[in-house]
């Protein structure tokens, strides 16, 4: 099951359909959890790492994932090879991720923009690698042609990924 | 090489593991020091004898000195993949079963490069996976930072930000030297220069099609169908470079006869055609050739007609 927390007011209807994204491209439950209050301490724009640590335990099974949404920006980070423009970040092969939104207003308009790095970032989650195809969603984020693309993975990474949860659930 | 208990090791092919115990057992009677770990992944165990690690190729983490000079390794823009699948597939073979992170990176960057050129089949795309996996691991391991941070720092050293990947062309992976793959069989030289083939339209493959046959049927992985949203199965993957399907959609051949071109205008309408097969021509009428012979038994002569009623009269008696 893949929970979505909400750090930010967001209309029911949009949610739903980014729940609904999720549950095409992964094939497991995908609900909104809750709405919570981003950590105190945070300032924008938010620290991935940090705001994935400091956030409080959501209620869930093991093999969840919660994948926390908002629309405040995240700062890039800073790693051996250079800045990497941060839209979300996840902790590998775990159990929490997060998005921004930035520089989308609301789903309405950032629809494709939320849905396709959210796959992203649960693809993390499910230990997929980046890809080498642009139209998948695994292709890495900060590529020109990455935020119009679809919200759909490559045959290689869908078989991965099925394969995975496969295997948590057995 | 002097291993202790809690160290961080690579075991080829493996990831990264942890030394959990070194003691000594007897097998078959003889005494052997064992070296037990666990892979940081999973979990899983494996006991290796001491002696054998250097031959397994057991090697401690690399530095973060080694780990920079992989990135600058894959931020050049040098290396050139094989061509040849075979050379190809026993190299990386050999990379991976070596297990050094020059070899991971290596493999990595050899098939980026490729699939810039083309879509990789199937297997090289496990390969690269894999090869990724562990090179990530290992870094991430080296550097002690999160996983997801390592591979981002992996691909911003292959991948640029704000950039889309340069598409190749089968040229630039071209060897230098007069190998004999390399001997220029041109038209003139094979006495074709000029000669019209005769072949259909569709028979004269591009050049990157050519490229691509050579990974023969490992292209051709079926993939099962499934309602979720993915890439549909008929689409290939695309090779980076290439457009997404929103930018430039390529123009589709129509299937099927093509129309039938409309007559000119004030033209006389044809004639509507009958349907069905056209009729026999008949044969030229000779006047001095006998009548045609009547088929069947000829009729019976009127003695003969008699002779038969009588026969049957007498057989009723």
């Amino acid at each position: 099951m893949i929970r979505v927390v909400t750090l930010d007011e967001f209309e029911p209807r949009q949610l739903e359909n980014f729940t609904k994204a999720l549950y095409q491209a992964f094939g497991v439950g995908s609900e909104h959890t809750a709405t919570l209050p981003a950590p105190a301490g945070l300032n924008e724009p938010y620290d991935a790492v940090k705001l994935i640590e400091a956030m409080p335990r959501v209620p869930a099974y093991e093999d969840d994932k919660v994948l926390f949404l908002t629309s405040k920006k995240l700062a890039d980070r800073d790693l051996p090879t250079g800045k990497a423009p941060t839209s979300g970040f996840a902790l590998q092969g775990r159990d929490k991720a997060v998005v921004s939104l930035f520089p989308k207003k609301n789903l309405e308009e950032g629809f494709k923009f939320a849905a396709r790095h959210a796959l992203h970032q649960v693809g993390h989650l499910w230990d997929l690698h980046h890809c080498l195809d642009p139209r998948c969603a695994m292709y890495p984020p900060w590529t020109p042609s990455f935020p119009n693309g679809e919200p759909i993975f490559c045959a290689f990474c869908r078989e991965k990924s099925e394969q995975k949860i496969r295997m948590t659930k057995s | 090489m002097e291993l202790a208990a809690g160290d961080r090791v690579v075991y080829p092919n493996q990831g990264v593991c942890r030394v959990t115990t070194i003691d000594e057992k007897e097998v078959a009677g003889q005494k052997l020091v064992f070296v037990s770990m666990q892979r940081e992944e999973d979990g899983a165990r494996v006991m290796v004898p001491k002696q054998k690690l250097e031959s397994i190729g057991v090697r401690k983490i690399s530095s973060p000195e080694e780990v920079q000079k992989i990135f600058a390794f894959l931020r050049a823009d040098t290396e050139k993949a094989d061509l040849d699948w075979k050379v190809r597939a026993r190299t990386n073979l050999d990379r991976m079963t070596g297990g050094g992170l020059q070899g991971l990176a290596e493999v990595v960057k050899g098939l980026q490069v490729l699939s810039e050129l083309r879509a990789l089949p199937t297997k090289e795309r496990e390969l690269y996976d894999n090869a990724r996996h562990l090179l990530v691991a290992e870094i991430s391991a080296a550097l002690d930072i999160p996983e997801c941070n390592a591979e981002d720092a992996i691909d911003i050293a292959l991948f640029p930000p704000g950039k889309e990947r340069p598409k190749r062309t089968p040229q630039e992976f071209a060897r230098g030297g007069a190998e004999d793959e390399d001997i220029d069989l041109g038209d003139d030289v094979l006495g074709l220069e000029g000669a019209d083939l005769g072949l259909p339209e569709e028979a004269e493959a591009p050049e990157e099609e050519e490229a691509g046959a050579e990974a023969e049927g490992e292209e051709a992985a079926p993939a099962k169908k499934s309602t979720r949203a993915v890439l549909s199965d008929d689409e290939e993957t695309v090779a980076a470079g290439a457009p997404l399907p929103e930018e430039a959609a390529p123009v589709k051949r129509k299937r099927g006869r093509a129309p039938k071109p409309k007559p000119a205008e004030g033209a006389e309408p044809a004639p509507p055609k009958k349907r069905g097969r056209p009729p026999k021509p008949k044969p030229p009428v000779d006047p001095n050739a006998p009548p045609p012979k009547k088929r069947g038994r000829p009729p019976k002569s009127a003695a003969a007609k008699a002779e038969t009623k009588s026969d049957t009269k007498k057989k009723k008696k």
